[in-house]
């Protein structure tokens, strides 16, 4: 009943909307099934999802608007239907406004969120969602104010939105190690929708012949909560007892750049961010909380060409935590790579490519071949791969879950 | 005093014949591609562009671009919104092409899934332009200064007077060998277009099929590139065609790239 209403409403506001507007409201969107099974063992389905995609578009003078609905749905589940924008756009002469739920996407960097900091990320498949989907939208004003080619762009989000994880039965959900089966204290977990909880971000970017550049600073919630972790020990035994994790997300506040450049064939990326008040977790026993507050310093440079007729696209990315006490348990330097390879054949309508990231500190890996084929225009095949490398590390802690998959989308 | 005046006119045309003779051959292949360079082609130009891949089965696939070109002091810059297919809708192409003898141009690509405006590089001349026979390169105006060009001959092509040019490039790795050119004597289009490959085989062949003066300019409406090698056309057509409408110079910039057309 609970999806037979939402669907209803949704039907009832489309028939509505397109009375009131008639045929200047634009409709485009797709329909796809996706579909994964693992590799190994008895061929489990990773995923069968089935999805509608629907952009309503509407502009009028120095006015705009879009609604992005989306319904994913599974076998034997519930229709999950979302927006995953909507928002109004108002149009001046030197300044644009938009207002509403959005994506806001910064940087320049592939696969790899370092000032990409607004939209939070949607983690509920891992890193294996398409860039549309792996960032949610937030609600929030947006104010550009343009001059030339240099933009100052300004950005209030009155409320938080966290990363979306996986669910606890997921196969993505992320390995942590505890001692003992830990109970978890969801009490702190909420940030309070209120004027003071709000976050603040600004960017200043030129787009010029010789370079582009973006510098920002952001005053937000980490999107990820901090894990606290309370232990209780027996006096005489000496023995953890009780295992207390407390989610929290804490304030964060950064400032970084991006910049991008042509250097002959080559395109030259670099991005950093300076993340202060960053919380870590330690094994240190004098912390009682188990988690230390540093700051630091996640920065990538990055390059792409083309060799032997493939367009290619690498980059180095390094996390660093400044001030580095032995007990944190992540490493002091993190150094991953991306990689990027691929090329189109039969006039574009087939695509090979691979893409992966490694893990250089614990030797692990997510490989991604993938072939996409344009069956007819607007009528897209996927076939591909995610194989996992490694036994720990970010990656390799989905070793057992290499998997297949094959998209059929339909744009429209 | 008449008798005499006629005399003198008809002495000084025999005199000016045989010298305007002399000086239309005396045009270089340098010279005429000059003017094919130079041919006016307004401050500014907007447009719909409809471009028709037709393979060896006769399968067509249709894209549609919407197209603003615009002339400043020491640069063009054009900026193109794709319109359909569905999956390509909002994607945006800007370039920014510089007079400057050598400079590269600089271009970018606005992709709805990604929200991004991202650097490419322009490196990439010879890659084929959404799949069509027209590369990027074929699509630009490149200097003349690029290549070696020389007068083979003049003969008329669907009833137009034309000079047939070859041009060699100066650059050795250069995608074609040669190219050779049939341009209009008026006019300064040219009509038709072939294409060598590295090898000196034919590759394709460039027709333009209409052009007609808007606003007293000769403008390309309608082209065809067939490649001979795999049968495959295609077919470019410019629509609602509107020069010197004045746009304007933000146009050309990541905001509008951005919003879309």
């Amino acid at each position: 009943m609970g999806k037979f209403t939402k669907l209803s409403a949704m039907i009832f506001t489309l028939l509505l909307v397109s009375n009131g507007f008639g045929q200047s409201l634009f409709f485009s969107g797709y329909g796809r099934n996706y579909t994964g099974a693992l590799i190994n063992g008895d061929h489990e389905y990773t995923i069968i999802q089935n999805t509608f995609n629907l952009n309503i578009e509407h502009s009028k003078n120095n006015v705009a608007f879009k609604v992005n609905p989306y319904i994913y749905q599974y076998p034997n589940a519930e229709l999950k239907l979302n927006l995953r924008e909507a928002y109004m756009d108002i149009f001046f002469d030197s300044m644009d406004l938009r207002i509403g739920k959005q994506q806001i996407i910064w940087g320049k960097a592939d696969g790899v969120f370092i000032t990409d900091i607004i939209s939070p990320k949607d983690l509920s498949e891992f890193l294996l969602r398409d860039f549309e989907e792996i960032r949610t939208g937030i609600t929030s004003i947006k104010a550009d104010y343009y001059m030339g080619n240099n933009t100052l762009e300004l950005v209030w989000a009155p409320t938080f939105t966290p990363t979306i994880m996986p669910d606890d039965n997921s196969f993505w959900y992320p390995q942590m190690y505890f001692p003992i089966a830990p109970t978890f204290d969801n009490s702190k977990r909420d940030v309070e929708q209120n004027v003071g909880n709000g976050e603040y971000f600004a960017k200043y970017s030129v787009l010029s012949s010789a370079i582009d550049f973006e510098i920002m600073a952001g005053y937000m919630w980490d999107d990820d909560p901090t894990m606290h972790i309370t232990k209780t020990m027996n006096s005489q035994t000496k023995q953890l007892t009780s295992l207390t994790i407390t989610p929290e997300h804490h304030r964060l506040g950064l400032g970084g750049g991006s910049f991008s450049s042509t250097l002959g064939s080559f395109v030259l990326r670099g991005e950093g961010a300076y993340y202060n008040g960053k919380y870590f977790n330690t094994e240190n026993p004098q912390i009682a909380d188990g988690v230390v507050e540093k700051n630091y310093l996640h920065y990538l440079v990055g390059l792409e060409f083309t060799l032997f007729n493939i367009n290619m696209s690498t980059q180095f990315i390094q996390q660093a935590i400044l001030d580095y006490d032995k007990p944190i348990k992540n490493d002091e330097f993190e150094n991953t790579m991306t990689f990027l390879a691929y090329k189109t054949f039969l006039r574009e309508t087939l695509r090979l490519e691979l893409f992966s990231y490694i893990g250089l500190n614990n030797s692990d890996a997510l490989v991604r071949p993938k072939i996409t084929y344009d069956f007819s225009d607007g009528f897209q095949m996927v076939f591909g791969a995610n194989i996992f490398v490694g036994d720990e590390g970010r990656f390799g802690q989905y070793d057992d879950n290499d998997m297949l998959y094959a998209k059929i989308k339909y744009s429209f | 005093m008449l008798n005499k005046q006629i005399k003198l006119a008809i002495l000084a045309i025999f005199i000016a014949i045989p010298f305007i003779t002399f000086a239309q051959e005396t045009l270089t292949g340098l010279q005429i591609i000059q003017n094919v360079y130079d041919r006016p082609a307004g401050e500014d130009q907007v447009g719909d562009l409809t471009m028709s891949l037709i393979n060896s089965r006769g399968d067509e696939r249709v894209r549609t671009i919407k197209q603003f070109v615009k002339e400043f002091d020491n640069m063009e810059k054009k900026i193109m919104y794709f319109v359909s297919p569905a999956d390509v809708r909002n994607t945006s192409f800007m370039n920014w092409s510089y007079n400057e003898e050598g400079k590269d141009d600089d271009q970018w690509i606005y992709l709805p899934a990604l929200k991004r405006v991202k650097r490419i590089s322009s490196d990439s001349k010879s890659d084929y332009f959404m799949g069509s026979d027209f590369t990027y390169d074929d699509l630009g105006d490149r200097h003349p200064s690029s290549d070696t060009h020389k007068l083979l001959r003049e003969e008329k092509l669907n009833g137009e007077d034309c000079y047939v040019v070859e041009s060699t490039p100066k650059e050795e790795e250069y995608m074609y060998s040669r190219t050779v050119t049939w341009i209009i004597k008026d006019k300064w289009i040219g009509m038709k277009k072939e294409f060598y490959d590295e090898d000196g085989d034919h590759l394709k062949t460039l027709s333009v099929k209409k052009f007609e003066k808007i606003d007293n300019l000769w403008t390309i409406l309608h082209s065809e590139m067939h490649n001979v090698q795999k049968n495959h056309t295609t077919k470019m057509e410019l629509k609602n065609v509107k020069l010197n409408t004045g746009i304007p110079d933000n146009k050309f910039t990541e905001r509008m790239m951005k919003r879309g057309i």
